[in-house]
């Protein structure tokens, strides 16, 4: 079902009524998605080469850009579509009035860009006084990288993270790699910001101008790279592989078919695990009280992960994990693609429904992040370049 | 100045991060939130404690407070110690609740239930509350991982990240250190109370909203990932930190003992902003003149690279790049950040006073709003500092009842609340804060 299909309105919707109008890719399309599925009419304002995520593979079989990407097919879901070309008089003021009509703008183009083409928010607020304006900048909108580029992966380095991933024989290594971890933290923000916003909107009448970072938004989810906690232990974070010197075991453990996570700190979950091994792998020494010592099992670290590593290697990733957790013990599989399109837990609760695709045929997707309770998520599928160019642009026309 | 959430009031129940972290982004923006904790059983930052008062049992009341965890997850946040197994203490809390507008929790859903702060019994005291909560595996009995524990540095392997974390073909590096799924639930967690408070004040209704930490991260981080599965067979997984987009993107040594650079070069304009930095030849190197031609051969123009930067210092060159147009940064450790001008002089390090530390230095929020900001007041509250205070004024118990709770070990008080120290970095603050006081005092 497309966006402008009708959606059954409850009242409950809280941005029902809202207009969002996206100027970004990326760092912002997750927050526009968000707005989307709880009523917002999002409009995604696109060049006439299609949006930059346009670009972005995987790609749908045999359907390259721009209806072909399954990062467009996802993140665009419940979004339309309008092809403006700025470089035209018409285009530039078919933006224009869009941007009059937005309660939201999210604008990603980088400091000043609009401003210059008389688009931005210093333009815009003169005949929309209540627009919340999202500007989602590589460093901000002040300072003295305020024009520098930016990715995924050097916004990571900017914050400290990507140092503190990896292996101490390999360089560090960004984490959630093509996932594009720093891209959809910064876009969550994109949306927060706007809510608050929003929120602002109602309560004074006034909107305002909101300057978000993404190397701030790195830099806020880890307090351990970051100065405070550093300046209080002067301990350098620094890569230490999957495994952690804490405790042990702390980290990745190889199963026969893949990996699981193991976590044992609490005197209780070390002696549900020893207990394990012990009954397994018939070794008398893990239930050694020595043992219990949690700096005890750090100073011998290698000898306690061969006695764990005994069972795990033993056992399926699926069957260690059930087990660990009937004993009590905090494990969690590695989790892969294919494993996590078939796991039980998942599969029961229905997570995975399916979507259309905007170059035809359908495709399984995750559900939504949360689950509520009034009615307020629904997302049909995503656009087609210029798909409501017309309805938009010409209220009442065809 | 007012601020937007002035005049809501929170009730958090949270452990570590993923709840504590949304309490105290809706505190930021002036919410009332009052963190509700146990010392029978006590949120994880106030076990972590601080290295310098390791063993310190002169000042043993301290320890509590003085992890840099307590401010960084709960500044500006009022601190209300309750034991909830305690007849009085759940009846405190219920009173608590009744003039709360939002319920946040991330305890485990069977915990909150036993502990009748399940939605349907929070409901009862106060019919339009918005109740969001985090449990790692959601709310439904019914569901196979339901009674399943999930502890922070789980979520990353569980939601498949770790598996894309690491070098093809080597094992999965993991993200040992930093906690990524839990900040983006937190996240959600403060959209979804915006998303509430707006269709509370619009309808007069309150919300359920369960945030199912598992499916949240999934939902978030691995959609085109699964719908390419679902299309091709094809299961993603690690790349080390190249692009699946453009090349070259990567780490590259440089000058010095595990200094690395982060360079990505996004579009071919780039490539020959770099090129003309960089190796004579590079520009004119057919292998490498379009991006299509630079991923066939990223081999080659990696190779390339890290043997060209290795010449350079890090934090040079990475200038040097941007100045042309090239999105690079030194991969920063904690001492570069401490020394970056432009977090220096940004101000998202911020210090407030607290109760037990002189003075507190803590990270800031990344939403610079230009009419309505958020503030941060005070650092993060020591456990139990607020209790009587919100029991008789916000709760209206009366304060004998009070008193009378805390006797009988319902309720609990700061403890010394005489004990104040110093942080021992405090002359270090003017690294940070050069030519200024933060908090008005002198450095």
């Amino acid at each position: 079902m497309a966006a402008d299909d009708a959606v059954a309105t409850n009242g409950n919707r809280p941005y029902e009524g809202v207009r969002v109008v996206d100027l970004s890719s990326l760092p912002g399309a997750y927050g526009a998605r968000l707005f989307a599925a709880t009523g917002a009419d999002v409009v995604k304002v696109e060049p006439p080469g299609g949006n930059a995520m346009r670009r972005l593979g995987p790609f749908v079989d045999g359907a390259p850009e721009p209806e072909g990407s399954l990062w467009w097919a996802y993140l665009a879901m419940g979004c339309r579509s309008v092809v403006v070309d700025v470089e035209s008089d018409d285009g530039h003021r078919q933006l224009r009035d869009l941007l009059s009509s937005a309660d939201v703008v999210l604008d990603d183009n980088g400091p000043d860009v609009l401003d210059e083409r008389g688009l931005g928010y210093a333009a815009t607020v003169e005949t929309n006084p209540g627009v919340v304006w999202v500007s989602i900048t590589p460093f901000g909108l002040t300072g003295p990288k305020r024009s520098w580029a930016s990715s995924n992966l050097v916004t990571l380095a900017a914050s400290g993270i990507l140092y503190t991933v990896g292996f101490e024989d390999q360089p560090p290594v960004c984490p959630g790699g093509p996932a594009q971890v720093a891209m959809h933290a910064t876009a969550l923000n994109a949306a927060m910001g706007a809510a608050l916003g929003l929120r602002g909107r109602r309560l004074t009448g006034r909107g305002q101008l909101i300057d978000l970072s993404m190397a701030e938004v790195a830099l806020s989810m880890a307090p351990e790279t970051g100065v405070p906690v550093f300046l209080d232990d002067r301990v350098h974070r620094a890569r230490s592989g999957n495994r952690r010197g804490l405790s042990r075991p702390f980290g990745l453990y190889p199963c026969a078919d893949g990996y699981v996570s193991i976590l044992v700190l609490m005197p209780r979950h070390w002696e549900h695990i020893a207990t394990w091994v012990h009954e397994v792998c018939d070794n008398e020494s893990i239930i050694d009280p020595v043992f219990a010592d949690m700096a005890v099992r750090s100073e011998t670290m290698e000898l306690v992960d061969s006695w764990v590593e005994e069972l795990t290697t033993s056992m399926t990733v699926l069957d260690f994990f059930t087990e660990a957790q009937r004993r009590g013990i905090p494990v969690s599989p590695v989790n892969t693609v294919e494993s996590l399109r078939t796991d039980p837990h998942l599969d029961a609760v229905g997570f995975w429904s399916s979507v259309e695709l905007p170059a035809g045929g359908e495709a399984a997707v995750p559900g939504p992040p949360f689950r509520d309770n009034a009615g307020w998520w629904h997302l049909g599928r995503a656009p087609r370049l210029g798909e409501h160019t017309a309805e938009v642009l010409e209220p009442g026309g065809p | 100045m007012t601020r937007l959430l002035d005049g809501v009031r929170v009730f958090e129940l949270g452990i570590a991060i993923a709840s504590p972290n949304a309490g105290r982004i809706l505190a930021f923006h002036g919410a009332e939130v009052f963190k509700v904790e146990s010392p029978t059983s006590p949120d994880v930052v106030r076990l972590i404690g601080s290295a310098w008062l390791r063993d310190d049992e002169e000042r043993a009341a301290a320890w509590p407070d003085s992890s840099p965890y307590v401010p960084e997850m709960n500044a500006n946040k009022r601190s209300v110690a309750l034991d909830l197994k305690h007849p009085g203490g759940r009846a405190a809390a219920r009173e608590l609740l009744a003039s709360c507008d939002v319920f946040l929790a991330n305890f485990g859903a069977r915990a909150l239930a036993d502990l009748g702060l399940d939605y349907e019994s929070v409901r009862e005291v106060r019919p339009d509350i918005v109740y969001v909560h985090l449990p790692g595996f959601g709310s439904d009995p019914e569901a196979p991982y339901y009674p399943f524990v999930a502890w922070g540095p789980n979520q990353a392997p569980l939601v498949g990240l770790d598996d894309l974390t690491g070098h093809a073909g080597r094992e999965p590096a993991g993200i040992a250190t930093v906690a990524p799924p839990d900040y983006l639930s937190s996240f959600h967690a403060a959209w979804a109370v915006l998303a509430g408070l707006e269709q509370r004040d619009r309808t007069g209704d309150g919300v359920q909203v369960d945030i199912s930490q598992f499916e949240t991260t999934i939902s978030l981080l691995l959609g085109p990932f699964a719908m390419d599965h679902a299309l091709t067979g094809n299961a993603q997984s690690r790349i080390g930190n190249r692009s699946l987009w453009w090349a070259p993107e990567g780490v590259y040594p440089c000058r010095g003992e595990e200094r690395w650079i982060a360079i990505s070069v996004t579009d071919d304009d780039a490539w020959r902003a770099l090129a003309g930095l960089g190796r004579p030849g590079w520009a004119d190197d057919e292998r490498f003149a379009t991006n299509d031609d630079r991923l066939a051969n990223v081999d080659a123009v990696d190779d390339e690279l890290a043997a060209w930067t290795a010449g350079f210092d890090a934090v040079d060159l990475a200038a040097r790049l941007q100045q042309v147009g090239v999105a690079a940064h030194v991969v920063a450790t904690n001492e570069d950040i401490l020394h970056d001008a432009h977090v220096t002089g940004s101000g998202f390090y911020t210090v407030r006073p607290g109760t037990r530390f002189r003075r507190e230095l803590f990270g800031g929020s990344p939403l610079r709003m230009s009419e309505t900001p958020g503030r941060w007041d005070v650092a993060g509250p020591s456990s139990g500092e607020h209790t009587v205070e919100a029991l008789t004024s916000v709760a209206g118990m009366a304060a004998d009842d009070v008193d009378a709770l805390v006797a009988d070990s319902g309720a609990f008080v700061m403890d010394d609340p005489e004990l104040t120290l110093q942080r021992p970095y405090e002359d270090f603050l003017h690294i940070l804060f050069p030519g200024e006081a933060p908090d008005g005092r002198d450095l």
